[in-house]
């Protein structure tokens, strides 16, 4: 089930007034923001910066396009690798 | 035999039930089509007059997404989660469930017919 509109989207607070500062300060200033928040929805003013989100291990790179509005940081930042089954004669594979 | 939106060709059935044969129309459409062109629901398909057939064909043009048109769009929906590289895309591209369903077991509509592993539990080699 989608979420109420009376909430609005969930946008974490602290993030979003780091993209406003950064927006405020010109864009030079543009640096990748490091952050946890994966459940916070990308909203229109995110369009354009470079966020490093954690996916539990590392930080993947994603730059947010327009596309991406009304996603969730955490949909551009796989928390599971499947490298393959295992095989029997070589073990697991190394991709 | 009526021709409504391309190709289908629903006949024998009444009306609403027969609509449903295009893709896009379901029970819900079907009906409010027919109110919207004037058509009685309960008659059969082949007792149409070409100007109801012809009704019915320009309500649907007029607001319908349907077959080709409607598989089109959602295949654009699908290519956009792709380009993004959303996780979702990501499943699409693997052909597993898209929606969070376990793939332990079952998942068989996604992954296609079981390719048997040999050597696995419960799993008799040939």
């Amino acid at each position: 089930m989608s979420r109420s509109l009376k909430k609005g989207p969930f946008v974490n607070e602290k993030l979003f007034k780091k993209v406003m500062m950064q927006s405020e300060a010109g864009p030079g200033s543009r640096r990748p923001i490091r952050t946890w928040a994966r459940a916070c929805t990308i909203v229109p003013e995110f369009v354009g910066f470079t966020f490093q989100v954690h996916n539990g291990k590392v930080f993947t790179e994603v730059f947010v396009t327009e596309d991406m509005v009304g996603h969730k940081l955490g949909e551009f930042s796989p928390t599971r690798m499947f490298r393959g089954h295992t095989n029997k004669k070589e073990g697991i594979k190394r991709a | 035999m009526p021709r409504i939106a391309g190709v289908d060709i629903p006949e024998k059935k009444k009306v609403r039930y027969a609509l449903r044969y295009i893709y896009g129309i379901g029970p819900r459409y079907s009906d409010v089509i027919l109110s919207e062109a004037g058509v009685d629901p309960e008659k059969k398909a082949s007792e149409l007059t070409d100007q109801e057939v012809s009704q019915i064909s320009s309500v649907i043009d007029g607001g319908y997404l349907v077959e080709g048109a409607l598989r089109r769009q959602v295949q654009q929906h699908i290519q956009r989660l792709r380009d993004i590289r959303a996780y979702r895309g990501d499943r699409h591209r693997r052909g597993l469930p898209v929606r969070g369903q376990r793939t332990r077991c079952n998942a068989r509509t996604r992954k296609g017919r079981k390719k048997t592993v040999a050597g696995k539990k419960g799993v008799k080699a040939h």
